[in-house]
C-alpha cells in the first residue's frame, strides 16, 4: 500500500510540475505586469500598441547586433509572441526589428533592436470589484487596475490599494491636466491623484433621425427643458403606437435621475459632503415626472418593460438593437454607443443633452486604470497611465469610438470629429465634446458613507414609490433617512473621520449662513463638484486664488 | 513489540492517506470558521484593516450583534428569508406527490396501446383548442403544450424511468441557468406564463364583471369564515391532543400562538383591515369556547410539559399557512370586481413588489418537487413494507386511508429528515436567485439574510458585521434543527 502511496505521490508532483512548465510564456525575458479590465476584444489591439509604444518611446531595452551569432543568441532569448511581434513592428526598430521575418545577413550587421521594458497581460478574469478587493487586500491584485469612476476609485482608495501617481503624473505626462476638468473628482482625492482615464463617458441622448422621420416626428433641439421633452416624447408614443395594441415603441429608453435632479440645483449630497439632500422638494417633482413619464404618458418604458425586451447582448444590453429596429428613438449612452451601432450599418443618427429644468448639466465620469499598490513592480506600471495620455492609445480611441479620448487633445482632430468612413457620425462627436466641456460635472461622492451603498439606498426607495409601495414623499424622506443614517454609522465606526466631518459640518454651516446673508463663498469651501458649478453659475460663490479645479464653461447658456 | 509497530506502520499509513484531506479540511473549513467567530466579535472592515492599513484591530464584544437587533434591514431580510421558507411545506408536498406519481408502473404494455392514442389525440386537441381560443398565437405556447403532450407520449413508452429522469432534470441543472430560464418564464410581456395567463384573464374578468359583485363579495366573506372554521378545527384538536395527554401545556402555547397570527396579520393588513374585524371576533370566540371547554372538562391523561410539540407545532403550522391561503384569497375576490372592471392584466412577477417573493417560491417549488427530496420519497416509499398494505386491504380501506394510515406513518422519518433539511436550506437561501435574478429588488423585497451578508461583507467591506449576521445564521440554523431533534424527533418515533 505503502508503494502505491508513494507512487502516487510521485505522479502527482510530476504532473503538477508539468502543468507548471506547459503555462504559456512561464519563463519570459522581460517582467511581465497584469492589467485586470474587461474582456474588451480592443484591449489587445490596446495592448500591441502600449508595447510599440515603449519600444517607441525609449522605455525599455537597447541591444547592438554586431555578428550573426549575437543574432542568434538574441533571437533564442525567451520572447513571447508579443514580444516578438513588437519587437517586428516598432517604428523605432524599423527594418532592423525584423529578425525573425527577414534575419539580417552579415552584410546588414550591426544593427540596434529595441524591445520593450515590459510586457503587459490583460487579465479579464478578475474584473469583478469584489474580486480586485479581496485579492488585492490578499496581496495578489493586478498591477494594473480598471476602475469605474470616482466612486470606485475613493472605495478601492479607502481599502488602501492604490498608489499615489501624483508625481509620475508630472513625470510622464499623465498628470490631472492631460485630461477633462471634469474629470478632477474621478481621478483625485485631497489634491493626489490616483489614476489616469482609459476613456471618458458622457451620457447624452442618441437620436435615431429615421425613427422620427417615420413617424413624422421633429429632430429634438440639442438643449431641451422637461416640458419639451414630454411633449415631444408624449405625440411621438401617439404618433408610433396604434391605438388597442400593447405598447411596442417609446420615446427614450430611460432617463437619468440625477441628471434630472441636478438640473434642478440639487445634489445627492449638500455642499460639504456631510449629509444627503434628496429630501428636497426637487426630488421629489424628479421621481414624480419620472413616475408619470413610465406609467402615465408611457414615454419610457417601465423596469418591466426595458427587461423584457432585454436579451442582454453587448453592452447596454438590447437597447442598441432596439435603437436601431425604431422601438427606442432616443436612448442615453456615451460615444462608446458607436461600437456597437456602427454594426448595423450607417445609421442616422444624432445627439442631443438629456432634458433639464433650468440648469442644463450632464454626468461624466470613467473607466481609469490605477497602480496596485502592493503590486512589485509600481514603478513600471505607471508607465502605462502615460501610454494612455499618449497619441498612440488616444488615436486608437479614436478609431475605435470607445468613449471620448483621455486626453482632450485628441478629441480636436479631424479623424475624431469627422471620421472619413462614418459621415453619418458628423455632428454627433462634437456635440459629445462640446458637452463635456461646458456642461459636464463628475459625481458627488461623499467621503462618510460609500457611493454603491448610497446608489442603493436611494434605488431601493425610488423602486418603493415605482412599485406603488411608497408615496414621492415617504420614498424621497426615506432615501435621506437612510443615507444619512449611513453616514452616521460611519462615524461611529471609525472615529478617524470624526475630526473631518466636524470641520466639514463647520463649513457648512458658514456656506448657509452666507447663503441666508445673500453673501458668496469661497468656492475653495465647497466640496461638492455639482455645487461648485452650480453655486459659480447662480454668482453665489467667487473662484478664490486656493479654489479647486474647475471646469471651463462654468455656465450653461 | 512486533504487533505494536505493526499497527504503528498501519496508522501511520493510514494517517498519511487521510493527511490530504484532514489538511483540506482544517485549513478550508475549520480554520475559516473560527476565524469568522473572532471577526463577529471585532471591528474589522476591510477599508480600515488590511495589510495595507495600520489601524489596529478592536475587540467590540458583542456590538455588531447588537446593531443587527437594531438593524432595520436585518429584521427585514429575515422576514423575507422567512416568507419565502413559507414554501417549503408546499415544495414538500410537491417532492412527496411526485413521488408517489413515479413510484407507480406508468409504461403502456400491449394491453394498453389505446394511452398512446389518447395522448396523440391530447396533443392534436390541446393545440387545436388553444389556437382556437386565441391563445395559439404565440409559438411559445404551442411549443411548450407540444412538449408536454411528448412528455406524456415517451412516459407512456419508457414507463417511469422517462419521468423521474425528467422530474430530478431541474436537481442536475445548473443553478444559475434555471434562474435566467425562469427569469425569461416570467417576462411580463413576452414570457410564456403571461402569454398564457392573459387570454384567461381575460375570460374571467369578462366572467367577473358578468356576474354581481354581491356574489364575490360574498365568496370572499366565505373565504374569511372558512379561515375561521379552519382555526377552529385546529384548536379543537390541539385541545383534544392535550386532553388525552398527547400535547403537554407548554407545548400547546407556541402551536396556539402560531395559530393567531393569521387573524392578527389580517387586523393591520390594509387590504382585508377592517373586514377582518369579523374574523377576529370569529377567532376569539372560538378561543375562548375551547378554553371554556378546557376549563370545564379538563385532561383524561397526565404528560409532560413539552410532550408533543412537534405534532402540535405540524398541526398549527399547517392550519396557519392554509388560514394565510384563505385571507389572501378573501382579500383578492373582494377587490376582483374592482380589478376587473378595467380587466385583469397578469402579474409582472419578479418585477413587482409584491409578486417578486411569490415568484420566488413558485420556481423554487418547482425545483423542490424533483430535488434530491423525490429521491429520498421514493427510496423511503420502497421500504414500506407490503403486509402493512395488505393487513389495511383486509380491514377494508380505500385508497386515501392506505396512504394516511400506512404511508404517511411508514415515511415519518424521511419527512422529518427533508423538513429539517429544507429549514436549513431555506435560511441558507437565496443568494444565488437574488444575484442573478433581481439583484435582491423590487426595492429590496427579495434580498435574503445570505444576500445581505454579500452585500455587507463584499460592498461596504464591514467583514466584521458580515459575520455576526453569518453567526446570527447559524444560530438560528442549529436552534431550528435543535428543536426539531428534541421535539420532531420524538414525533417521528411515536
Amino acid at each position: 500500500m505503502k508503494y502505491l502511496f508513494v507512487a502516487t505521490c510521485v505522479i502527482l508532483v510530476l504532473l503538477s510540475v508539468g502543468t507548471l512548465l506547459s503555462f504559456p510564456n512561464a519563463r519570459t525575458e522581460v517582467p511581465v505586469l497584469y492589467w485586470v479590465t474587461d474582456p474588451n476584444p480592443a484591449r489587445e489591439e490596446q495592448v500591441a500598441i502600449f508595447h510599440r509604444w515603449l519600444i517607441n518611446s525609449g522605455y525599455g531595452e537597447e541591444v547592438v547586433l554586431r555578428t550573426t551569432e549575437d543574432v542568434a543568441a538574441f533571437r533564442g532569448r525567451n520572447w513571447t509572441p508579443a514580444m516578438r511581434e513588437a519587437i517586428e513592428t516598432a517604428e523605432a526598430n524599423g527594418d532592423a526589428g525584423r529578425l525573425w521575418a527577414a534575419p539580417p545577413g552579415e552584410g546588414a550587421l550591426p544593427i540596434t533592436v529595441r524591445a520593450p521594458l515590459y510586457e503587459l497581460r490583460v487579465d479579464s478574469a478578475n474584473r469583478d470589484v469584489s474580486k480586485m478587493v479581496i485579492q488585492g487586500v490578499s496581496g495578489v491584485g493586478g498591477d494594473i487596475m480598471d476602475i469605474n469612476s470616482g466612486s470606485g476609485m475613493r472605495y478601492f482608495h479607502s481599502v488602501g490599494l492604490l498608489r499615489d501617481v501624483t508625481e509620475a503624473g508630472k513625470r510622464l505626462g499623465f498628470d490631472p491636466t492631460q485630461t477633462f476638468a471634469a474629470m478632477e473628482p474621478e481621478l483625485t482625492l485631497d489634491g493626489r491623484q490616483y489614476g489616469f482615464p482609459c476613456n471618458v463617458a458622457l451620457g447624452m441622448f442618441w437620436v435615431n433621425r429615421a425613427t422620427l422621420k417615420k413617424f413624422g416626428q421633429p429632430m429634438p433641439p440639442e438643449r431641451w427643458t422637461f416640458e419639451e421633452f414630454e411633449r415631444l416624447g408624449k405625440a411621438f408614443v401617439e404618433a408610433a403606437n396604434p391605438p388597442g395594441e400593447r405598447q411596442t415603441v417609446f420615446y427614450a429608453s430611460s432617463g437619468h435621475l440625477e441628471v434630472m435632479y441636478r438640473s434642478l440645483g440639487l445634489s445627492m449630497f449638500n455642499e460639504s459632503l456631510t449629509r444627503c439632500a434628496l429630501d428636497d422638494e426637487r426630488f421629489l417633482r424628479c421621481i414624480k415626472l419620472l413616475y408619470k413619464w413610465t406609467y402615465e404618458d408611457h414615454i419610457l418604458p417601465s423596469s418591466a418593460e426595458r427587461d423584457s425586451f432585454d436579451t442582454q447582448s453587448g453592452y447596454g444590453g438590447a437597447v442598441l438593437q432596439l435603437f436601431n429596429r425604431g422601438n427606442y428613438a432616443l436612448f442615453p449612452m456615451g460615444r462608446y454607443a458607436l461600437i456597437q451601432l456602427r454594426k448595423f450599418g450607417p445609421l442616422d443618427v444624432g445627439v442631443v443633452e438629456l432634458p433639464h429644468g433650468g440648469f442644463p448639466n450632464a454626468f461624466t465620469t470613467t473607466r481609469a486604470a490605477a497602480v496596485y499598490v502592493g503590486g512589485d513592480r509600481q514603478e513600471l506600471a505607471e508607465y502605462f497611465l502615460g501610454y494612455l495620455a499618449s497619441e498612440d492609445y488616444n488615436m486608437q480611441i479614436v478609431r475605435d469610438a470607445d468613449a471620448l479620448t483621455p486626453n482632450p487633445r485628441y478629441a480636436e482632430t479631424e479623424e475624431f470629429l469627422r471620421p472619413e468612413d462614418y459621415p453619418n457620425e458628423w455632428g454627433a462627436h462634437e456635440a459629445f465634446i462640446r458637452a463635456e466641456n461646458t456642461i459636464a460635472i463628475g459625481g458627488a461622492y461623499s467621503p462618510y458613507v460609500l457611493h454603491s451603498v448610497a446608489g442603493r439606498l436611494t434605488r431601493d426607495a425610488v423602486d418603493g414609490f415605482m412599485n406603488d409601495r411608497l408615496t414621492a414623499e415617504e420614498a424621497t424622506a426615506q432615501a435621506a433617512f437612510r443615507v444619512n443614517a449611513e453616514i452616521r454609522r460611519t462615524l461611529e465606526e471609525n472615529p478617524g473621520l470624526r475630526a473631518q466631518y466636524a470641520e466639514d459640518e463647520a463649513l457648512q454651516e458658514q456656506i448657509e449662513e452666507s447663503r441666508r446673508a445673500g453673501r458668496p463663498v469661497p468656492v475653495s469651501w465647497i466640496g461638492n463638484p455639482f455645487h461648485r458649478r452650480y453655486y459659480l453659475w447662480k454668482g453665489w460663490a467667487y473662484d478664490d486664488a486656493n479654489g479647486r479645479g474647475e471646469a471651463p464653461g462654468v455656465a450653461p447658456e | 513489540m512486533g504487533v505494536k509497530s505493526k499497527q504503528a506502520r498501519n496508522l501511520a499509513t493510514g494517517l498519511a492517506f487521510l493527511a490530504p484531506n484532514i489538511v483540506g479540511v482544517l485549513v478550508f473549513t475549520v480554520l475559516p470558521v473560527l476565524f469568522s467567530i473572532m471577526l463577529a466579535f471585532s471591528n474589522w472592515d476591510l477599508r480600515r484593516h488590511n495589510m495595507f492599513k495600520d489601524e489596529a484591530l478592536d475587540f467590540v464584544g458583542f456590538d455588531n450583534f447588537v446593531r443587527l437587533v437594531t438593524e432595520a434591514d436585518f429584521l427585514r431580510f429575515l422576514g423575507n428569508t422567512l416568507f419565502l421558507m413559507m414554501g417549503i411545506p408546499f415544495a414538500i408536498a410537491g417532492a412527496l406527490c411526485s413521488a408517489l406519481l413515479l413510484s407507480k408502473d406508468l409504461r403502456a404494455g400491449g394491453g394498453r396501446p389505446y394511452i398512446w392514442l389518447l395522448a396523440s389525440a391530447g396533443l392534436i386537441v390541446s393545440t387545436v383548442l388553444l389556437v382556437v381560443s386565441g391563445m395559439g398565437g404565440t409559438g411559445m405556447v404551442i411549443l411548450l403544450s407540444g412538449l408536454a403532450c411528448g412528455v406524456l407520449v415517451a412516459g407512456v413508452a419508457g414507463g417511469t424511468t422517462v419521468y423521474r429522469t425528467l422530474f430530478y432534470t431541474p436537481h442536475f441543472t445548473a443553478g444559475v441557468a434555471t434562474f435566467l430560464l425562469w427569469k425569461k418564464l416570467y417576462d411580463p410581456y413576452e414570457g410564456p406564463i403571461n402569454t398564457g395567463l392573459a387570454p384567461v384573464l381575460n375570460h374571467v374578468s369578462d366572467g367577473v364583471n358578468a356576474l354581481p359583485p354581491v356574489l364575490t363579495r360574498s365568496a370572499s366573506w366565505l373565504c374569511l369564515a372558512l379561515a375561521a372554521l379552519l382555526f377552529l378545527w385546529a384548536l379543537r384538536r390541539l385541545r383534544l391532543s392535550w386532553v388525552d395527554g398527547d400535547l403537554g401545556w407548554a407545548a400547546g402555547l407556541v402551536p396556539v400562538a402560531l395559530l393567531c397570527v393569521p387573524g392578527a396579520v389580517a387586523q393591520i393588513w390594509h387590504h382585508t383591515a377592517g373586514r377582518a374585524l369579523w374574523l377576529g371576533a370569529a377567532v376569539a370566540i372560538a378561543a375562548a369556547w375551547q378554553g371554556a371547554r378546557v376549563a370545564a372538562r379538563g385532561k383524561d391523561f397526565d404528560s409532560s410539559a413539552m410532550n408533543g410539540i412537534g405534532s402540535g407545532l405540524v398541526v398549527a403550522t399547517a392550519a396557519m399557512v392554509g388560514q394565510f391561503v384563505l385571507v389572501g384569497l378573501s382579500a383578492l375576490l373582494y377587490a376582483l370586481p374592482e380589478l376587473a372592471a378595467d380587466g385583469l392584466e397578469p402579474p409582472r412577477w419578479i418585477h413587482e413588489y409584491h409578486w417578486a417573493k411569490p415568484s420566488i417560491m413558485i420556481m423554487g417549488l418547482w425545483g423542490a418537487i424533483g430535488s434530491n427530496n423525490m429521491l429520498l420519497y421514493l427510496a423511503a416509499l420502497t421500504n414500506v413494507p407490503q403486509e402493512l398494505y395488505e393487513a389495511a386491504d383486509i380491514d377494508g380501506a380505500g385508497r386515501f386511508q392506505r396512504f394516511w394510515n400506512v404511508t404517511w406513518p411508514q415515511l415519518a422519518p424521511t419527512t422529518f429528515f427533508i423538513t429539517v433539511m429544507s429549514m436549513i436550506g431555506g435560511l441558507q437561501g437565496g443568494f444565488e436567485m437574488a444575484r442573478t435574478m433581481t439583484k435582491g429588488g423590487p426595492a429590496g423585497a427579495t434580498t435574503t439574510l445570505s444576500y445581505f451578508i454579500y452585500l455587507e461583507g463584499f460592498e461596504t467591506g464591514r467583514l466584521s458585521f458580515a459575520s455576526a449576521v453569518a453567526w446570527a445564521l447559524f444560530i438560528l440554523v442549529f436552534s431550528v434543527t435543535l428543536f426539531n431533534w428534541k421535539f420532531g424527533n420524538r414525533y417521528v418515533n411515536d
